[in-house]
């Protein structure tokens, strides 16, 4: 290494000061790439981290935890476990519900149902002294007997500004309710529960605040000391013999790894989407490198002719590269947790939203999300510097560089390129066939890359033959300027085709996920505009959070079929279940209506009333098109429910299209519902007015009726089908932040590419001029070379983007979520973005001497 | 028809800054002055840093001079506007360099043909006096090859072919054989005076070869910045 420093300074060092501006690009094209890998890793790692802290804290000391796997756990079960006693094992129920708080900033908060007597035992709580009077713990937990009363964690009252003896004011179950604080709690133990967003009441107090009498959501068990693995596995054997059907016994961290399935392919969908903004990052080391070996080539031969070794030459590059990488991944870092945040923040966190009625996770800085991160953006950053570096390490000592001779090398590839690129082209056709893996569509990524690759490899042959195609045509037209600018494009092959290959790299992400979004958004539209044709819909209020929780007592339902005006009510319940370890939903709604109405679009285009009347009449159910995709189940298969006497198969009347839920959903008549899952209540209700009832005015009436008893939210078709766009536009925004950096990064590479080009090339220009073409001319052809590099690129990106597009469409979500979506270009919005995406440098050449280009040191 | 020029005392001074000092100033030029006729064949002697090379840049307008006056068929040619004076280059004065000078992105052909399409001469036009005009170098075979394809000398031959093909009045050639070997640069030196001198196109050649000099009708020896007697 010792020979390798005194190198640094006149090939590195000194060089860089030079070119602050390109040297600061390439920092930033690194770190935007790996900011958005950081931030899609560190946002998924925290809701996850948060999620799994809060099933361990939940689960406390217990060993196991019995667990619904259907509409709850019915309280009798208690009595089944009640052997377990005699065996030393501490038995602990428990209620989990989220509500809502009144005022405040939308705050929800997770409410803990328990029983002071047993919870001890698994959960630890810690009282916060008020005054020198130390009370016993179990004092006062017993003060959570009380009704309405709830403990809360202290830094939770002080947000919310209560102390002990103070009210707080939920939304749960459809109601406003009042809970009296008994108690601030330390966050320690059981309070660091969702981040500290818990409170904890009597289970009787919570079962009633949301309508779940009769049920428990889980039972923890505490397990005797110095029990060995097989007495536990026999345990867990016994436990799970003496539990009714739909429920369950595990250990506690299975609920983690359920929820990290849930969220899997949402985080492989955004990674990948990460890994391709480093590519465009990538392109910025390869260019950045390159330009520097060209430009420092007479220093390079001087420091071989003066003795340095090829090699250190090389690791002079390498480390250039690796320097440009540390730098641009540790700002990456930074950047990525700022994203994170934000998106963590204003999102709530996308899949927060989608997968776990919780609090807004906080962002955790997860070391393993941020060093793969950092490594990914190093390891590419040296990558892509090897072979600017064996280049430079080439560099003869003896001979002056020829411009053209290094050119004319890289020209013979062209073809070998394109041919290795249509095979590219190739394989990702093919990898369009298989299936998912594991439930992922990775054939479906694997072809989006070789899209991308491939495409990037007809770059060289795409600038050549459009060159060699266009020249004399562009002569005519445009004049001896087209001319110039042909020349440079193809004289300088090297670069400019990489510049092309990053700018339709950009550009075709960009396409792809306007084509994607754009195809999503309007299938969803259009999806929107066949279901939701009730004129109200009912849920609880949310407060701010503006999320509906919980389930509306029965008494809803039959209060809202009395108001005046309503011709009709068709109440959604449902709950969640799995399959395989996969979740779904198990819902219900008033077939008859949804026959006589057909709002109930079907996957195959069968007619609508005719299925659900037959799966009415016979008893039948209908699945959603994910569920359908997602367990492979077609119309006359049969699916297995977890119903409350055991479990019940049902055939399959049909598969109808849902886009608002990825689990996938079986869905049957209410009453037979009722029947199965002796549940009631409604999730949501959809209510249909009499012709001379406005909306306006039934939500009036509702509104009325409920007053002072339930906490409604009712919205109007009209705002109910806004909101649901708006939460599908909420949900892309992450998704469209990206797109717009990681292009304004390609644009930037581009602009700074040309630039370079033009300091280059600083002798021709000064050539031209002598040969008589004026500033404005060379200039001209600079702006040509520009906006042919720029339609070369969009073209490009245009081509692959559609492909990209197409994939993305049918293969990945298809695979991913079972969702079938309906091609759909948005022109308008392409239109608009495309042309501003073409890089035009603002500023013209650097303005050439007038005088003879410098001579060249004499070839010997 | 060649230009007659005219050089009246001309000056051509820098302000050096670092390397001669603060301050310092260094003369190229002292004070030159000199005539010549449409059709000269001027060759212009001296060793390096005589101040030939200046005084070619002056004579193609590529510099203006500190004081004195060029006047090249009359017209005074620091008093040329930019556009006039890109004129003056495309039109009147061509230029052939010692390090040839061609675009390395360009084929033969196109580098001949790019001061004429410069000159907004129509594209086909253009590619048949190129043609040409490489034909008269003797190179016609090679009007698709690059310039990293062509020898040395080949490469000075395009360069020629390039000056020739705008009819210049007035050829500035720059040392135009002090990069070839002796064959290659004879072949040179005979296509200029053979080629361009037969038109009675005004040659100044700027060169320390007596070889060279001996072509010439006249030579003009420069040192220190003045013209020896």
């Amino acid at each position: 290494m010792s020979r390798v420093a005194p190198l640094f300074g006149p090939l590195l060092f000194r060089p860089l000061r030079r070119d602050r501006l390109r040297f600061a690009l390439t920092v930033a094209g690194i770190a935007v790439g790996v900011a958005t890998m950081a931030a899609i890793l560190l946002a998924n790692a925290s809701v996850l981290a948060s999620f799994s802290a809060t099933v361990d804290v939940v689960a406390g000391k217990a060993g196991l935890t019995v667990l619904a796997d259907g509409p709850g756990i019915p309280e009798e079960t208690l009595e089944r476990l009640s052997w377990l006693r005699a065996r030393g094992v501490t038995v602990v129920p428990a209620v989990v519900a989220t509500a809502a708080v009144q005022g405040g900033d939308g705050d929800v908060v997770e409410v803990l149902g328990i029983d002071p007597v047993t919870d001890p035992s698994v959960r630890d709580y810690r009282f916060n002294s008020r005054s020198d009077v130390e009370e016993t713990t179990l004092g006062r937990l017993f003060a959570v007997f009380q009704r309405d009363s709830v403990l809360v964690p202290a830094p939770l009252a002080e947000r919310l500004g209560l102390t002990e003896g103070s009210e707080l004011g939920v939304f749960a179950g459809g109601a406003a309710r009042r809970l009296r604080v008994a108690g601030i709690l330390r966050l320690e133990g059981a309070a660091r529960a969702a981040a500290g967003s818990v409170v904890f009441a009597d289970i009787a107090t919570a079962q009633e605040l949301f309508a779940r009498e009769g049920f428990l959501d889980r039972i923890d068990l505490v397990l005797p000391e110095g029990l060995n693995d097989a007495d536990r596995a026999a345990l867990e054997e016994s436990v799970r013999d003496s539990l009714p059907p739909g429920v369950t016994v595990g250990r506690p961290e299975r609920r983690t790894a359920t929820v990290d399935r849930m969220v899997r392919s949402f985080r492989v969908n955004l990674t990948a989407l990460g890994l391709i903004a480093l590519l465009v990052g990538t392109y910025f080391v390869y260019s950045t490198l390159s330009i520097s070996v060209l430009r420092r080539r007479t220093d390079i031969g001087t420091v071989r002719a003066l003795g340095a070794s090829s090699r250190s030459v090389f690791l002079v590059f390498l480390a250039e590269g690796a320097a440009l990488g540390v730098l641009g991944s540790l700002l990456g870092l930074v950047l990525g947790a700022g994203m994170a945040k934000a998106a963590l923040a204003a999102v709530g966190g996308t899949a927060t939203d989608f997968y776990l009625t919780q609090a807004a996770p906080s962002l955790a800085l997860e070391p393993r999300a941020l060093l793969t991160a950092f490594l990914t953006g190093l390891v590419t950053s040296i990558l892509s510097a090897l072979a600017p570096a064996l280049e430079a390490a080439h560099v003869d000592p003896a001979s002056t560089f020829r411009h053209g001779s290094v050119e004319a090398s890289r020209r013979r590839a062209v073809k070998p390129l394109a041919i290795a690129g249509a095979l590219l082209l190739l394989l990702a056709a093919l990898a369009t066939r298989p299936g998912p893996v594991g439930g992922l569509p990775l054939f479906g990524f694997a072809a989006v890359f070789l899209v991308v690759a491939g495409v990037s490899l007809l770059a060289p042959l795409a600038v050549t033959t459009v060159a060699r195609r266009a020249d004399r045509l562009a002569v005519r037209l445009l004049g001896v300027e087209a001319r110039i600018a042909r020349a440079n494009l193809t004289g300088s092959l090297s670069r400019t085709a990489v510049a092309v290959a990053a700018l339709s790299m950009g550009i075709s992400m960009m396409v792809a996920v306007a084509v994607m979004v754009g195809s999503f958004r309007a299938t969803v539209v259009d999806w929107v505009s066949q279901t939701l044709k009730a004129d109200l819909f009912v849920a609880p209020e949310g407060g701010r959070s503006q999320r509906a929780l919980g389930r509306l007592p029965e008494e809803v339902v039959t209060l809202l079929e009395r108001v005046p005006g309503v011709a009709s009510v068709d109440p959604f319940l449902s709950f969640e279940a799995t399959r395989d370890g996969a979740p779904f939903t198990v819902g219900s709604g008033r077939f008859a209506l949804v026959a006589a109405h057909g709002d109930l679009p079907m996957a195959d285009g069968s007619d609508t009333r005719t299925v659900l009347a037959r799966a009415l009449s016979r008893g039948e159910a209908v699945v959603s098109e994910p569920y359908a995709v997602k367990f492979g189940v077609r119309t006359g298969d049969l699916v297995t429910l977890p119903a409350v006497d055991g479990p019940v198969t049902l055939r399959v009347a049909g598969v109808y299209r849902d886009y608002s839920n990825d689990r996938g959903t079986v869905t049957i008549d209410r009453s037979l519902f009722r029947r199965l899952f002796r549940m009631d209540g409604a999730v949501s209700l959809a209510l249909r007015l009499e012709p001379a009832v406005s909306p306006e005015e039934g939500r009036r009436r509702i509104l009325a009726a409920t007053e002072g008893r339930f906490a409604l939210r009712v919205q109007t078709n009209a705002s109910l089908r806004d909101a649901a766009l708006a939460l599908f536009d909420r949900t892309f925004a992450v998704t469209y932040a990206l797109e717009a950096v990681a292009i304004a990064v390609a644009v930037l590479g581009v602009f700074s590419t040309l630039l370079a080009l033009v300091l280059e090339r600083r002798r021709e220009i000064g050539l031209l001029r002598v040969l008589g073409a004026s500033a404005v001319r060379v200039s001209r052809a600079v702006r040509y070379e520009a906006a042919a590099l720029s339609a070369l690129g969009i073209a490009l990106g245009v081509f692959a983007g559609a492909a990209m597009g197409w994939i993305l469409i049918h293969v990945v979500n298809k695979q991913s979520f079972g969702w079938t979506i309906r091609t759909d270009v948005p022109w308008a919005f392409l239109a608009g973005a495309l042309p501003s995406s073409s890089s035009r440098p603002s500023r013209p050449p650097a303005a050439p001497p007038a005088s003879p280009p410098q001579p060249t040191p004499p070839p010997s | 028809m060649g230009a007659s020029v005219v050089v009246e005392n001309v000056r051509k001074a820098w302000s050096a800054t670092s390397e001669a000092g603060e301050g310092a100033v260094s003369e190229a030029l002292a004070g030159v002055s000199f005539s010549l006729e449409p059709g000269d064949f001027v060759a212009l002697l001296g060793p390096s840093g005589c101040g030939k090379s200046t005084l070619l840049n002056l004579l193609g307008a590529l510099d203006r001079p500190t004081s004195g006056r060029i006047l090249v068929d009359g017209h005074d040619l620091a008093l040329l506007s930019d556009a006039g004076r890109d004129l003056y280059r495309r039109r009147t004065a061509a230029t052939v360099f010692q390090f040839f000078n061609l675009l390395p992105t360009m084929t033969s052909l196109e580098n001949v043909a790019l001061p004429l399409l410069l000159d907004d001469v129509p594209p086909a036009e253009a590619d048949e006096r190129a043609a040409a005009a490489l034909g008269e170098v003797g190179l016609p075979e090679k009007a698709g090859a690059f310039p990293w394809q062509l020898s040395g000398g080949q490469m000075q031959r395009v360069a020629v072919a390039r000056a020739l093909v705008v009819r210049p009045a007035l050829l500035l050639a720059d040392e135009p054989t002090g990069n070839l070997d002796s064959r290659s640069g004879a072949r040179v030196l005979d296509l200029v005076s053979d080629l361009v001198a037969g038109r009675g196109v005004t040659i100044v050649l700027a060169t320390h070869s007596n070889e060279a000099a001996a072509r010439a009708t006249r030579v003009l020896r420069l040192r220190d910045g003045l013209l020896e007697a």
